[in-house]
């Protein structure tokens, strides 16, 4: 052995030889580094080419085409008693008179034969409530601006079929167009017709979900997390608590869809279709998330807290709830604002419990029939209608926006409160 | 009154009322006791409140709870012992129908009825829900008071007070830590008695080993494709190909790269920021992966097929594949970044001692010692991605066809649970419980994954500690 190293003539880096091989092993190591900057730089690249791709959809899904309407409400056959409509009457009063054909012949005698078909199915509705907020209108000529139909918007954003873009060149001409942005959009409900769609009644229906998730997974994900970490034996119960808790975190959200299908509509019978339903489900899902989080959040508090408390006298119970938990509330907190947000942007369990109806009116309370957020992007992204893609794009930005929002409190309350021992 | 639900309510804010009042009495008078010179009482006076409280308002919540289950079948049960329901249809929709209209007349949410009958049958409605409502009213509050009675005849500077209160707050923890494991138990006892009916209509072999999978079961005759075959091999296929293949040919370079180059080479600054923005690829919601597959993706897939030359098809196996590895990238490079960074640091000393190059460490000594952890989350990851389902209910298509052409349509075990159990369904047929049987496939194999997935993390981690 040693024979051979001292045969053996020391290397000798400066041969050509030696030189190329080392300029070798450096360009690949060159190589392989950009090769990593290249994986993280590709990530992020479709990270940005997502959220580009959706605002640019989006963007134009927030603002609307309105196309003006000179109405004659006292030569238009219409026969509404003006004194009706301030009383409490005013609803039956609308319905009875007929709006629509009225919007509809004055538009034909504005705009031409085809005229009706420049408004949204859903026009006529606007001037029911412009009625209703100023009765004095019937009594003169009124100037409305309303919203365009669908072909005609997306025109009006530079991509409509050739006819339509005629049609709109042709208004903006006599000078009957205006783009405004879209309040209905934010205030409206599902809706038929793309011009009309909009999203307040899926978002209360995921406001109202999110409460009763927040309600059960809350209490019952910190509750456990402190028995678990602070009170459990060790022992077969435990583990098993233990080994279920940390298996629900990693089981499909589709499988709690079925759960929730199979007991909560077929065994406990209760509404279909209801946020109350999709909130017992969705906080399943999001309870072991808040326990995960909230045992590491406990474990985190030091030792010497709970030995000092248990030292100048307090019991168990008393060094939990008056020491432990409050320190170790940011934790949880954060965690429970991930899992909500986690279970915000959730689709497929909301699916399996019938939260995909069409629904035309925002919920009233969590038993009443109701969509969610997401769920109102599926069914629109599933639409034929080309008005609905900037709209499905629009939805999405909100939701991205709260998701964001919600993330980012998490990690502010994260660094604002949390404390290294 | 009108309401019943909103009667509940107030019976609810009169217990707790009642039981607010128990606690300040009940502290109160145990605060009297704390008299210098005197023995100090047990508990503080505060727990007293609490003993009164629970006593007050427990015993009268529970009697709710069960009052409100049973409530409505009393009501039904007087208004069908009344005359004016004598002559109803013997039909039971009709009945149903009736019955409902004459509960909204009685709430007042309707004012008028469709049907005579339901109009005949409101005042019997109200007046019955008024009476159980009084009784409800009438028992719940006797139950407060003489529970909150007989816990505030206990306080005394003797009683301990905190005891009783913290035991009752053991037993609320240990119910909560329970709920989990009936979670667990629910989701294993519907989808195995719905998957047992389902293999009493169709033989488990077949549905295991069958190649042939068309659910939707004949309503004529002579109805094309309707042969009701439940052989789901081609989606098993499906799944795999997509969530395991074509999405960790993306997720495991990129994200094992990604990890690498974040912890071995990037500055902390950059280590800070990226880290995060990565991570947020895995909180962006799958319904917006699948919208962003099935408009953007779907199309340029295609394009790039047809400039090859090969037909494809608008859903594509390649395209929601290819979006799912991007959703998993963080997972991938998160695990991948743990297990690295727990290879001790004398393991990487000693090869840069050597004369070895940051890369040939990295790819000799770093990458095979963390290699169990990144198993271990690719492991994850996969779980993760056959359990996955709005990327491919939106951009995988519904056919189920045994291919290894990426740019054809497969469909998957998820897709094809949405697809079986939404729009018509009629319960007890195989075509619906068929879903609650890939639905068991599927928990089981997710299942079995994690187990693995967290074994051979945890082995590896004690190797090295």
């Amino acid at each position: 052995m040693s024979d051979a190293v001292a045969t053996r003539a020391p290397t000798d880096w400066k041969t050509g030889a030696m030189q190329q091989r080392i300029r070798r092993r450096y360009s690949a190591e060159r190589r392989f580094r950009l090769l990593g900057l290249g994986a993280v730089m590709l990530s992020a690249g479709f990270l940005v080419f997502l959220l580009v791709t959706m605002l640019g959809n989006g963007i134009k899904g927030f603002t609307q085409t309105e196309v003006r309407l000179d109405i004659d409400f006292e030569k238009s056959a219409l026969f509404i008693d003006p004194a009706a409509l301030r009383g409490p009457s005013a609803d039956a009063a609308l319905a009875a008179a007929d709006l629509e054909g009225t919007v509809r012949t004055a538009a034909s005698s504005q705009y031409g034969a085809a005229g009706a078909g420049l408004l949204s199915e859903s026009a006529w509705l606007r001037v029911r409530e412009a009625v209703k907020e100023d009765p004095a209108l019937l009594s003169r000529r009124a100037t409305l601006w309303l919203p365009a139909a669908s072909p005609i918007d997306i025109a009006a954003k530079g991509e409509g079929a050739p006819e339509a873009e005629r049609i709109h060149a042709q208004l903006e001409g006599r000078n009957a167009v205006r783009t405004g942005f879209n309040w209905n959009f934010l205030t409206g409900s599902d809706a038929t017709d793309p011009a009309a769609v909009g999203i307040w009644g899926a978002f209360k229906g995921s406001l109202l979900t999110m409460l009763v998730t927040l309600a059960l997974a809350f209490p019952v994900g910190v509750l456990s997390a402190v028995y678990l970490e602070e009170y459990a034996p060790r022992n077969g119960w435990t583990d098993t608590i233990e080994v279920s808790i940390n298996n629900l975190a990693a089981v499909p959200s589709i499988i709690f869809g079925l759960l929730g299908l199979a007991i909560f509509l077929n065994v406990m019978h209760l509404p279909r279709s209801a946020p109350l339903v999709g909130g017992l489900t969705l906080a399943l899902m999001t309870m072991p998330v808040i326990v995960i989080a909230g045992r590491n959040a406990i474990k985190s508090v030091p030792p010497s807290i709970r030995d000092a408390a248990l030292g100048v006298g307090a019991s168990k119970i008393q060094v939990v709830f008056h020491h432990v938990l409050p320190l170790a509330l940011p934790g949880i907190l954060t965690g429970t604002i991930i899992g909500m947000a986690r279970a915000l942007g959730e689709t497929a369990p909301l699916l399996m419990i019938g939260m995909r109806a069409f629904i035309a009116s925002p919920p009233g309370g969590v038993t009443d029939p109701a969509t969610a957020l997401p769920v109102q992007i599926f069914l629109w992204s599933d639409e034929v209608s080309r008005g609905f893609v900037e709209k499905t794009s629009a939805a999405i930005i909100v939701l991205l926006v709260f998701l964001l929002a919600m993330n980012g409190l998490a990690i502010y309350l994260r660094n604002k409160f949390e404390r290294r021992w | 009154m009108r309401n019943p639900s909103l009667s509940l309510t107030a019976i609810l804010l009169l217990v707790l009322g009642l039981g607010l009042a128990g606690w300040f009495a009940a502290r109160a008078k145990a605060r009297a006791f704390a008299r210098p010179g005197e023995t100090r009482p047990h508990s503080l006076p505060s727990y007293h409140g609490w003993y009164v409280l629970l006593w007050a308002v427990l015993p009268a919540l529970l009697f709710l709870g069960v009052w409100s289950s049973v409530s409505g079948g009393l009501v039904m049960q007087a208004v069908m012992d009344s005359p004016a329901a004598a002559n109803l249809p013997g039909f039971e929709m009709q009945r149903q129908a009736i019955f409902t209209e004459a509960r909204a007349l009685a709430d007042g949410t309707k004012t008028a009825a469709f049907n005579p009958q339901a109009t005949a049958l409101a005042p019997v409605f109200a007046e019955a829900t008024t009476r159980y409502t009084i009784i409800a009213t009438v028992v719940a509050l006797l139950l407060a008071f003489s529970g909150g009675a007989f816990a505030f005849t206990r306080v005394s500077p003797g009683f301990r007070a905190r005891t009783k209160v913290e035991r009752l707050v053991m037993a609320a923890l240990l119910i909560a830590s329970l709920i989990a494991i009936l979670t667990t138990l629910g989701i294993v006892a519907s989808l195995l008695f719905e998957a047992l009916r389902f293999f009493s209509m169709v033989s488990p072999i077949e549905f295991l080993f069958g190649l042939n999978w068309s659910p939707q079961t004949a309503i004529r005759a002579d109805q094309a494709g309707s042969s009701g075959a439940f052989g789901a091999i081609p989606l098993f296929w499906g799944t795999i190909f997509i969530g395991a293949i074509i999405a960790m040919i993306v997720a495991i370079p990129l994200g094992l790269m990604s990890a690498i180059f974040l912890t071995q080479y990037a500055s902390a600054t950059v280590r800070r920021w990226m880290k995060p923005l990565l991570e947020i690829l895995a909180g962006v919601p799958t319904v917006v992966y699948g919208y962003f597959a099935a408009l953007t993706v779907a199309p340029a897939v295609r394009g790039f097929a047809v400039a090859l030359g090969i037909p494809g098809s608008s859903e594509s196996a390649l395209a929601a594949g290819l979006v799912m590895g991007i959703m998993i990238i963080p997972f991938v490079s998160s695990m991948a970044d743990d297990s690295i960074a727990a290879v001790p640091q004398a393991m990487r000393d000693g090869s840069l001692a050597l004369g070895a190059t940051s890369s040939e460490t990295i790819k000799k000594v770093l990458v095979p010692a963390a290699l169990p952890g990144v198993v271990g989350g690719v492991l994850l990851a996969v779980s993760r991605a056959i359990g996955e389902t709005m990327i491919v209910v939106m951009a995988a298509g519904l056919a189920a066809n045994l291919t290894i052409n990426p740019f054809e349509s497969v469909t998957t075990v998820t897709t094809q649970i949405v697809q079986l159990l939404t729009g018509d369904q009629e319960f007890d047929s195989p075509k619906t419980l068929a879903a609650f049987a890939l639905g068991l496939v599927l928990f089981i194999v997710t299942l079995l994954l994690n187990i693995v997935a967290l074994r051979v993390v945890k082995k590896y981690r004690e190797a090295y500690e």
